[in-house]
């Protein structure tokens, strides 16, 4: 017990930097990234405020036709859903590709141990960033019932184990996933594809489960139901996550012998769930991580040809392919900028699929008839995709502990922005190539729209690709061991996400506001002519940060 | 060798020259690097010496545009090796003391993106990195992901793509550290044949016959200043007993 305490205190002081932090108020020009940080979520206060008051409006419709528990059930299966997805990338990065298992794997420590405290740690996590979102639930449904003792206590139990059964539930599915793709020479590339695969069949699974929750409601007597039963609705959405539903009808049934069940249901469940998925680790934890370090060498086929020696191209194009190479080459950094942009189009339609043939012939129809307005549409999604890809935003910070090549190197400026954006572009192309596809499934493809999401889309990404840079070269991110700090861990993608939403929201506010008053065929040219300025706008600050930051690194 | 050396310089040749260097980190106090002056003739090996510590690493890193001087200038061929980046490097090559290179890269993709970096043609390209796969012993590996290679192998990898544009200056840092004792004879024998071409070969060390054997000229420098500079002849009579270079290394450097 002490060995395992002992590994959660370090972990835990790992994960939130404590001395790190204790270092950097220290230093001014961290202090000053910070303030920034901390003005930035002071920001979010409003907005926070905002969804509260929304929340309480949702209670008040609930309770006006009678079903006031539904009102529980939504926030804690939304603070469970997102759990059970958002920890499968958190166990991924915590169990397999954390620094600190060269230390700990040759420790004499069986898996049990080191996956209870790293799940521990994680747990420490997710009660951090839930909180916010269950709290005015648990908040909001207390005060209008002006409940008793029972109530808080119900609730402090409930979020304790909240995240318990989603993330063991994380943990199980990513362990698996780990000991079976594990396989000699193909891991990197069986890895990422399973890793796409497995979110859309999760996502698809999730949103299946809710259209036949839905079907349940649709039913002839489900009206006479809702006001006999008050917690009908409940009973029939909760199938999509049960544990969730326990807990939101232990708090409703709070008088009842009923409602002490259902916590004891939802605790007992919790604590089995998390005792079947630490007896799991021990048997293969090991098995999916042994081998990670591997990497698989072909011996005598490597051998030089003549053919592996290249006609001469452009540094440019030399920087371009070097970025793809890499980018393609490391899991990480797949799944997060190619990943990213074949996905999104992907589940745009299987959201589509879901929901079912009728709706996905009323949206065709009112998309065809204003064919145009699809393309704008697209060439938004690209643009959005140009900064969601993170390649740009982090180009530098990806280069790490080998920059000095960079800097040594006789390449101009120019050669380096061209190189970079053009890798970016790579996968833009991408993108592109599977909205074209997701387009053509709803039928609202046509060869108009192609080009002119093909053309705008690009140009519309060079501005954004440029913001990109500009935040990376002003504060790389070089001093990494592992390829998640450089790009999932990078500050720079959040802050480039934030300015990049700022400039496609103001340029599609803009073309919003000029669609009643000019021709369509015109707004193409205005967007055009935005994407241009704005590219040349950027380029010279971009060219003299690169030039600083290459100059003046230590 | 010698005479031409100094006709090539009177033409105002090849040269490399270091002219006041100084270097603090960060918001330190010690000087790395203390008003450093040097002047390189081409055709010449230079071997740096000096203890850990002593800002060896230092004064390469500002020579190949990775750190900025704090002041004094730096010029090859005479230009300024700050004021005139893309010339500069382009006639410079570097090998660190860690050979960090893109783990995800093939070998021969790293070399070939070197080899377009420096504008080399096809042919010239595949000439240099036959030859020198050949005398590394990498040809089985180039085709393998770097991050499958050795210490040695990267470093052998570093070293070969340094040499494909044909520097006029080499620059390596510490570069007998971690290879076979073959594979360093060939780096031996490759510093020496440049010299003979003409060009410059700069190298810090801690081997001391390494430096005894191979330079033409040595610099031994200790708490950021150049404490000893000259032939081996010339460093011998620093001192009339120590006749080693050893000795005389122990002595300029010692704590006093
Ligand atoms: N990145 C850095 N930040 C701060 N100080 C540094 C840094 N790199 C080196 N120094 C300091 O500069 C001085 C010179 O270091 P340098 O690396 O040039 O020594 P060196 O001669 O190469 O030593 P060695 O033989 O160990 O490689 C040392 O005092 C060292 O502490
Ligand atoms: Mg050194």
């Amino acid at each position: 017990m002490n060995r395992i305490l002992a590994l959660i205190k370090m972990d835990l002081s790992i994960t939130f930097g404590l001395s790190a932090i204790r270092h950097k108020i220290r230093n001014r020009n961290d202090m000053i990234q910070m303030i920034i940080l901390g003005i930035a979520l002071l920001s979010l206060i409003p907005a926070y405020l905002m969804m509260v008051s929304g929340l309480s409006r949702i209670y008040y419709a609930y309770l006006n036709i009678g079903q006031k528990s539904m009102f529980l059930l939504t926030g804690i299966l939304a603070c469970q859903v997102i759990i059970l997805f958002l920890g499968i990338l958190y166990v991924m990065s915590k169990y397999y590709f954390s620094n600190d298992l060269n230390i700990l794997v040759p420790l004499p420590l069986k898996p049990k141990e080191i996956i209870g405290a790293k799940f521990i740690s994680l747990l420490i996590y997710e009660y951090i960033t839930t909180l916010p979102l269950l709290l005015p639930f648990i908040i909001i449904y207390g005060v209008n019932e002006n409940a008793n003792i029972l109530y808080w206590i119900y609730s402090i139990i409930i979020l304790v184990f909240l995240p318990v059964i989603p993330l063991s539930i994380s943990s199980i599915i990513v362990m698996l996933f780990m000991k079976y793709t594990n396989i000699r020479g193909k891991k990197d590339l069986l890895r990422t594809i399973g890793y796409i695969a497995l979110i859309i069949v999760m996502i698809a699974f999730q949103l299946k489960m809710q259209n036949l929750a839905q079907r349940a409601i649709d039913n002839e007597d489900f009206l006479y139901k809702i006001i006999t039963d008050s917690t009908i609705l409940v009973r029939s959405l909760g199938i999509v996550f049960p544990p969730s539903m326990w807990a939101a009808l232990s708090l409703s049934n709070l008088t009842s012998i009923s409602g002490f069940l259902y916590i004891l249901l939802f605790v007992i469940a919790s604590i089995a769930v998390f005792y079947i998925m630490l007896f799991l680790s021990d048997r293969v934890f090991f098995q999916g991580l042994i081998g990670n370090l591997e990497v698989s060498t072909s011996g005598r086929k490597a051998r030089v040809k003549s053919s592996d020696f290249q006609r001469q191209s452009p540094s440019c194009i030399a920087i371009a392919m070097k970025e793809v190479r890499v980018l393609l080459r490391t899991p990480v950094y797949l799944m997060n900028s190619i990943g990213g942009v074949v996905l999104m189009p992907v589940l745009m339609v299987i959201s589509f699929f879901i929901e079912g043939e009728e709706s996905l012939s009323m949206i065709k129809m009112l998309l065809e008839t204003n064919q145009r307005i699809v393309n704008l549409i697209g060439v938004g999604f690209i643009v959005v995709l140009g900064f969601l890809n993170s390649v740009c935003c982090t180009t530098f910070s990806r280069e790490g502990k080998n920059m000095w090549i960079q800097r040594v190197l006789p390449v101009s400026t120019k050669d380096q922005i061209i190189g970079r954006i053009l890798s970016s572009m790579f996968v833009q192309v991408i993108g592109i190539m599977v909205l074209y596809g997701s387009m053509a499934y709803i039928r609202v493809l046509t060869l108009e729209g192609a080009l002119i999401i093909a053309v705008l889309g690009l140009l519309g990404s060079i501005p954004v690709g440029e913001l990109g840079m500009i935040i990376d070269a002003y504060r790389p991110l070089l001093n990494w061991d592992n390829p998640q700090k450089a790009m999932k861990q990078n500050l720079n993608v959040i802050i480039c996400m934030g300015i990049g939403g700022l400039y496609v929201f103001g340029a599609g506010f803009l073309i919003y506001k000029l669609m009643d008053t000019v021709d369509l065929l015109v707004i193409y040219g205005i967007a055009a002519a935005i994407f241009i300025v704005s590219s040349l706008i950027l380029y010279k600050p971009l060219e003299k940060i690169i030039e600083m930051r290459f100059n003046s690194l230590e | 060798m010698l005479p031409l050396i100094y006709i090539n310089n009177e033409r105002g040749g090849m040269m490399l020259k270091l002219q006041n260097l100084s270097k603090t980190y960060g918001k330190g106090s010690v000087k790395a690097v203390d008003n450093v002056s040097l002047e390189i003739r081409p055709g010449e090996i230079f071997g740096f010496l000096g203890p850990n510590g002593a800002g060896k690493t230092t004064t390469i890193k500002m020579i190949v545009g990775l750190l900025k001087p704090d002041s004094g200038k730096i010029y090859l061929d005479n230009i300024d090796v700050w004021e005139n980046p893309m010339e500069a490097k382009s006639r410079i090559s570097f090998v660190p003391d860690t050979p960090e290179v893109y783990d995800k890269l093939k070998g021969i993709e790293y070399l070939n993106f070197i080899a377009d970096i420096y504008g080399i043609p096809k042919d010239i390209r595949q000439e240099r990195i036959e030859k020198y796969l050949d005398i590394f012993e990498l040809r089985n590996a180039v085709g393998d992901i770097i991050g499958s290679y050795s210490h040695g192998m990267k470093q052998k990898l570093v070293l070969i793509s340094a040499l494909i544009h044909d520097p006029k200056l080499f620059i390596l840092d510490e570069p007998m550290v971690g290879l076979d004792p073959k594979s360093s004879f060939h780096l031996k024998e490759i510093m020496r044949e440049r010299c003979n071409e003409g060009k410059i070969v700069f190298f810090s060390t801690h081997v001391l016959e390494v430096a005894e054997k191979l330079c033409d000229r040595i610099a031994i420098i200790n708490k950021g200043k150049i404490v000893a500079l000259g032939t081996m002849d010339e460093l011998r009579r620093y001192s009339e007993e120590k006749e080693s270079l050893e000795n005389i290394f122990l002595e300029l450097t010692a704590n006093e």
